[in-house]
């Protein structure tokens, strides 16, 4: 068998095995049942228009919220863990290990609870969240922001600062430019993996006008004993992510690989 | 001089953020009739959904016993009732009380020693005793005919300690889960034999679900109570007080056939 055949021999394997699968298990489901609990059109119609104006923009916000104070949150910890001042990269540095290393579920009970128990304060339900989606968040970005200030090239600091510029300056309005453009893309990503977390906030407690798009698909399976509902927040949370995936391979495409002014000369 | 505002002004954009935020939601609290409350002109009360008939989700509102009680409790106090939909470990840990996150918690919640030391009961304001639900004809009657067999149980509740007391040495696998809706569906896709909750709300969910029953009842003898935070003794009075004129003007009664087509003293 020449090269050639036996690649297609190989490839016809492939596709047969896949059929099989297929195969099975379209005849193993047991289809009525799957009709009746994942497609009940009245069912899905009963979610309307709540699930959208309540579900998905609450979801949205408590991500924005999330993403707003993780960015800001990042930039200063990036800008430390780079800092020449030993004790700022300490901490840092103990930050970013500690926060990426717990999972956001702990997090969110230490905000919502812990919080409030150790410095007697009651915290408005939006901030816990964005507190607690921020120091999620930000000990991802920040090391995504210190790849991406790394990435920009040493001419480019040189030259701004043979023009004059401090290392502050320079900093601000040349490096962090250029290396939010590098960095883009991954932060794209954070902002798909945070609009995922957000269904945690459930764990604070929330009144039926706060719930999130997980939170109302669980109470929706229960109230309607089927698994419709569910499948609607999931198309829901797919409508606010894969616009997004498209628009971080579209970014990627753009910026991916090529740095600006890799020649030291202008972007 | 120009260089460092801007300097300080980057560094200052995150905290700012967070101040404003903080500012902006905190403050709230206030008193309604000599009692604390922690949102000015409502009685915040924390629960945990769904608990059919006690409380649960009925379309864009939450309905049920707890909540009628709650309604008329606020009416009292002059303000409305907000409902706060919470995990059950962190209201009967005293946790959402002590953070400040509701008033009172009414959540179907037997009065016990170890709820006891994290927050402040009311008097008791109903009857239970925990049942086993089953598929009918399956011939479960007790903890024997479950030996090696899975017996789902809420997380937190008085249903699996009593099942941690005495199903497990009698050689039951216990399954844990998060709300009663889960747990129930859990029965009804057959992950788990048989579900052991207060007999209220399987004799409710029985009435809708043909297809289980209640096979038998273990006489335990607990009360349900309203939470409040430890040392609220003005809250805890004014709950009791406004019980009792329920209980004298027969509105508690009227309620006790609304939900449970029966009157408190047949059971």
């Amino acid at each position: 068998m020449s090269k050639r055949q036996k690649a297609r021999v190989t490839r016809g394997i492939q596709y047969a095995v896949l059929l099989v699968v297929v195969l099975l298990l379209a005849l193993v489901a047991d289809w009525p049942a799957i009709i009746d609990g994942f497609f009940n059109l009245e069912v899905a119609a009963a979610q309307f228009p709540d699930v959208i104006t309540v579900a998905l923009l609450n979801t949205a916000l408590y991500t924005a919220l999330g993403f707003a104070l993780g960015l800001g949150l990042a930039l200063v910890l990036a800008l430390m863990r780079l800092s020449s001042v030993g004790p700022y990269r300490w901490i840092s540095g103990a930050y970013i290990e500690f926060f990426r290393g717990l999972p956001a579920l702990l997090v969110f009970l230490a905000v919502g609870i812990g919080v409030p128990t150790a410095f007697e304060v009651v915290l408005d339900r939006n901030v816990s969240i964005m507190i607690a989606l921020g120091l999620v968040g930000s000990a991802y970005m920040a090391e995504t922001i210190r790849a991406g200030i790394k990435a920009v090239p040493k001419g480019q600091i040189e030259a701004a600062r043979s023009l004059g510029m401090s290392p502050t300056r320079t900093m601000i309005t040349v490096v962090i430019p250029q290396a939010f453009r590098i960095i883009l893309p991954p932060l794209t990503n954070e902002l798909i993996l945070l609009t995922k977390d957000s269904s945690l906030a459930f764990l604070l407690g929330s009144t039926l006008d706060q719930q999130e798009l997980a939170q109302f698909g669980r109470q929706a399976l229960t109230d309607f004993k089927s698994m419709t509902p569910v499948l609607v927040v999931g198309l829901c949370y797919l409508i606010i992510t894969i616009p997004l995936s498209v628009l971080q391979q579209r970014l990627e495409r753009r910026f991916g690989g090529a740095v600006p002014g890799g020649q030291g000369g202008g972007a | 001089m120009a260089r460092r505002t801007t300097t300080r002004a980057v560094a200052l954009i995150p905290a700012l953020a967070l101040a404003t935020a903080v500012a902006g939601c905190g403050g709230g609290g206030g008193e309604a009739q000599g009692v604390p409350i922690v949102n000015e002109g409502t009685l915040t009360t924390c629960t945990h959904l769904p608990y059919e008939p006690f409380q649960f989700r009925d379309g864009r509102e939450i309905v049920g016993f707890d909540v009628d009680l709650g309604k008329a409790i606020a009416r009292d106090l002059g303000v409305e009732q907000q409902i706060i939909d919470t995990p059950f470990e962190t209201i009967q840990s005293g946790q959402d009380l002590n953070a400040g996150k509701c008033d009172m918690a009414a959540a179907g919640m037997t009065i016990n020693e170890v709820r006891e030391e994290n927050f402040d009961f009311s008097d008791p304001y109903f009857d239970a005793t925990q049942a086993l639900l089953v598929p009918k004809g399956s011939g479960i009657a007790g903890f024997e005919q479950l030996r090696g067999k899975r017996l789902g149980i809420q997380n937190a509740t008085t249903g699996a300690e009593y099942a941690e007391a005495n199903a497990k040495p009698a050689g039951v696998e216990l399954v844990g889960f998060e709300d009663l809706g889960l747990l129930l569906e859990a029965l009804k896709t057959q992950q788990i034999d048989a579900v052991i909750n207060d007999n209220g709300v399987l004799y409710d969910y029985v009435k809708r679900n043909p297809e289980l029953e209640v096979s038998t009842e273990f006489d335990t003898g607990e009360q349900y109570g309203i939470g409040v935070r430890t040392g609220n003794t003005q809250m805890r009075e004014f709950i009791n007080q406004s019980l009792q004129k329920l209980k004298e003007s027969g509105e508690y009664d009227k309620l006790y056939q609304k939900w449970f087509d029966k009157l408190p003293d047949e059971n």
